[in-house]
């Protein structure tokens, strides 16, 4: 996992819930915490700090990564302003992911290993993405595509109709978006 | 306030501290963002030189043009993550405007056929991006939804393909451009300044592409064509003489022609106005051969009718008439060249009169080979400058024989005078009076081998073509004159009117700047009475090249020598040139001797020449007198001499060396 993942994260909790709780996090999870965006580092460090999270807030490993996912998307946007510029809509953006994103971020993180999703436009509004990952963070995803529908200012109706957590080869979503 | 620091002291050290972690967190920060820059940058840099290498690729190893243009589509749209790109080129010559290719790299399963199939039968002149690219010679692009969207006709498919950009930029050879790719994205361009700038450079490594094609292109061009002319060249005839030849031999009524066409003294021309003018008439030539060959009304009568003009160098052309139907079609096509070729040519203020030669070969014949297919074009076209030049002649196999009789000839002769082939005879030259021997006319034998006696009427024209008449003619003068020393020392005659002895002359000799130095050298080598050399030559050697004839002679005069004019009568005899010439001698020709007892006419014509020479102070000669009744004729008229049959046959140098010694008896042989 890369260094930015951890960085994100780490922001996201400080901002919502204070410097100190980030440290504590650390703590219970026996980590030494220094994370450089640009640094690759075990995936069970954050395994690990979802799993303490989800002890301390009393609230399900899957929804800790659903709120990590919302509340990294601002923060990437802040960051990387040129992956959502040219994209009238989330659609346009999620659309791209493959293309421009996994390439933007190979060129950053040489080694990074981002997830595959594949896209099925269909005929109707539905868009069905498939996401296949070795580390199976379908639920960071799903609040990945929160945060970026909030980005665009739009509504998402996102429904998971297969996960790998449940023995299926890939995750599926069908998402619709509303202005 | 000494115990407030104490308590103070921890706040403002955690403060200090708080500051210390912020400053270090955003050197952190910053550090990580020049790092990525840096290896953005860095990655950006690879994907650049692995593109501008592809294309390297591309442009050296590729087979053809759209090979490398495909592969080039294709590294692009890897590079830039473009789903589909698509090749136009420029139209060459005259037109302008672009041509949509069917090359394109298309990712797709078929989605973007729609749009595949709109640009190519789109006409590109001047709508969309592409012909913006050819304008500017500058890369473009055009957005979904900016404001000039709609001056891009294919703006509406390309959306409702999910497409959402197009991108163009041009292939370029120094200013030119002669291609343009272009490109669909799903997502909007706003090419940054380094894209273009890769982009302009791959634009320049693929035009060297079509430049190496250009000059290959060239290369195979100047191979095949003549330079002075852009008519096709030898190599070009015999290829496509070639690739007719396996057709006729396919199918059955397939026919064709070679028109083997030369111009008529070419050599004169190129000698007497320079190099220049004779390649101006060379220009102008094949220029009227070839808009004489395109005129509609020639072709119309035979549908698929095609043909192809080449220079095969020099002055000589040929025609290759594909498809022909019958032999009337070449003989109408060469009439045509012939008309075509009758306006002079303007040379600076010179009008040069053009005639040519056309030989004329048919497939029919059935040949296996090209080079004899030629080469009987090339003899039928001999036999009609034989004939008078400034016409056809159609090959036949006759003509084949006897170029092949010439060209043993050709090479015999080189070897003949080395080998002693070569010899005199002499034929007694008499006074009809008297019966007396004054002289002999000296006549070229020669004596092959292997092909026994051949004709001088049949090797001497050989000998004047290959250039060999200057050397043999000069051995004559040579044998002859001594030969005349010698009788002149054994056998005394009155001093007023030596032995004397006739040769002939060549129209080749006389044309030759050599002959009075020739004859100059003989004279004082033989050391004979420079009178009694008679050269003979005939009148339509004179005739050729009257005013020429004229300085000779009067040089011949100055040494002494005497003139014969020969087969007088037989040509266009020219009264008024006759009496300006220095002759000394008529002779009356064997055809007008010639049983002239029966024919009133002969004898009115030999009575005409010895009245005319009786005029003009000449002696007269009559050759071929073979019968008494022709000798008493003569005798009669006053012919002053007489050679013939009746008296003697040509001899052997010791036989009329014998003839000489005996006793002369009047009527008596």
């Amino acid at each position: 996992m890369k260094g930015i993942v951890f960085n994100l994260l780490e922001e996201a909790v400080s901002t919502e819930f204070g410097d100190a709780t980030w440290d504590r996090l650390l703590d219970d999870a026996d980590l030494d915490g220094a994370y450089t965006s640009l640094g690759s580092y075990d995936d069970a460090e954050i395994l690990r700090l979802v799993s303490v999270a989800s002890a301390a807030l009393n609230i399900p490993e899957q929804d800790v990564l659903r709120w990590f996912g919302r509340r990294a998307m601002p923060l990437l946007a802040k960051r990387y302003p040129t992956f959502f510029a040219n994209h009238p809509n989330t659609r346009s953006f999620l659309l791209t992911l493959n293309n421009i994103i996994h390439p933007e971020v190979r060129k950053l993180y040489p080694g990074a290993s981002p997830p595959v999703f594949d896209f099925d436009t269909g005929d109707n509004d539905d868009l069905v993405i498939g996401y296949n990952s070795a580390r199976r963070l379908c639920a960071l995803a799903e609040g990945f595509m929160q945060g970026a529908a909030e980005h665009f200012g739009e509504q998402a109706g996102i429904t998971q109709s297969a996960c790998m957590h449940h023995g299926a080869a890939k995750c599926s979503f069908h998402v619709r978006f509303h202005p | 306030m000494s115990e407030g620091a104490p308590a103070d002291a921890p706040q403002q050290e955690i403060a200090r501290l708080q500051r210390r972690l912020r400053r270090e967190t955003a050197a952190r920060l910053e550090a990580e963002a020049i790092a990525e820059r840096g290896l953005r940058d860095l990655f950006q840099r690879q994907q650049e030189i692995s593109l501008l290498e592809r294309i390297a690729v591309a442009a050296n190893e590729a087979a053809s043009v759209d090979d490398a243009m495909r592969h080039a589509l294709d590294a692009v749209c890897r590079y830039s993550g473009w789903p589909l790109g698509h090749l136009l080129l420029v139209r060459e010559g005259a037109a302008t405007g672009l041509i949509a290719s069917t090359v394109w790299h298309d990712e797709s399963d078929g989605r973007y056929a729609a749009m595949r199939a709109l640009t190519e039968t789109m006409d590109f002149c001047d709508a969309g991006l592409p012909a913006k690219v050819l304008r500017s010679a500058l890369p473009a692009w055009a957005n979904a939804d900016a404001p000039d969207a709609g001056e891009y006709p294919r703006m509406p498919l390309l959306v409702q393909l999910g497409l959402a950009s197009l991108f163009a930029f041009p292939v370029v050879i120094g200013q030119e451009v002669v291609a343009v790719l272009e490109f669909f994205s799903r997502e909007r361009q706003t090419p940054e300044e380094s894209m273009l700038r890769l982009m302009a450079q791959v634009g320049t490594q693929l035009g060297r592409v079509i430049e190496r094609r250009r000059a290959q292109e060239r290369l195979v061009h100047d191979a095949l064509h003549d330079p002075l002319t852009q008519l096709g060249n030898r190599k070009l005839f015999l290829d496509r003489l070639d690739h007719f030849l396996v057709r006729s031999q396919r199918i059955p009524d397939y026919q064709f022609a070679v028109l083997f066409v030369d111009l008529d003294r070419f050599k004169a021309i190129n000698d007497g106005l320079g190099h220049q003018a004779g390649d101006q008439v060379i220009v102008g030539t094949a220029r009227r051969l070839s808009s004489c060959l395109r005129q509609n009304d020639l072709v119309a009568r035979d549908a698929a009718f095609d043909h192809v003009v080449s220079r095969l160098g020099g002055d000589e052309f040929t025609v290759l008439l594909d498809n022909v139907t019958s032999a009337a079609t070449p003989i109408r096509v060469a009439e045509r060249l012939l008309e075509a070729l009758a306006p002079p040519f303007l040379i600076g203020q010179q009008q040069v009169f053009v005639t040519a030669s056309i030989g004329i070969a048919l497939s029919s014949s059935g040949y296996q080979d090209v080079q004899v297919m030629l080469r009987d074009a090339d003899i039928a076209m001999y036999h009609a400058k034989q004939n008078g030049r400034a016409r056809w002649m159609m090959f036949d196999q006759t003509m084949q024989e006897g170029a092949l009789r010439r060209l043993t000839l050709e090479a015999e002769l080189r070897l003949a005078m080395g080998a002693r082939q070569l010899y005199l005879q002499y034929q007694p030259i008499i006074t009809p009076q008297d019966g007396v021997i004054r002289g002999f006319e000296a006549l070229l034998r020669w004596r092959h081998p292997v092909l026994g006696m051949i004709s001088p009427l049949e090797f001497i024209p050989v000998a004047e073509e290959v250039g060999l008449i200057g050397a043999i003619g000069g051995w004559v003068l040579e044998e002859a004159c001594r030969q005349l020393r010698a009788w002149q020392q054994d056998h005394a005659m009155p001093s007023h009117l030596p032995l004397s002895m006739s040769v002939n002359v060549s129209a080749t000799q006389l044309a030759g700047g050599a002959l009075v130095d020739v004859v100059t050298r003989v004279l004082a080598e033989s050391g004979i009475a420079h009178g009694s050399l008679k050269l003979e030559l005939t009148e339509s050697a004179v005739m050729a090249d009257a005013e020429h004839a004229l300085a000779v002679f009067k040089e011949l005069k100055a040494l002494g020598v005497r003139l014969s004019l020969d087969d007088f009568g037989t040509g266009y005899s020219s009264l008024s040139h006759l009496r300006r010439l220095p002759i000394d001698t008529l002779k009356i020709d064997r055809s007008f001797v010639s049983a002239m007892d029966s024919h009133g006419d002969k004898r009115q014509i030999a009575e005409v020449v010895v009245m005319l020479a009786r005029t003009l102070g000449l002696d007269v000669v009559a050759e071929g007198v073979e019968t008494l009744a022709e000798l008493d004729i003569l005798r009669e008229m006053g012919s002053d001499f007489v050679q013939g049959y009746f008296y003697f046959r040509p001899l052997d140098a010791a036989d009329a060396t014998l003839a000489l010694a005996a006793p002369t008896e009047p009527n008596a042989r």
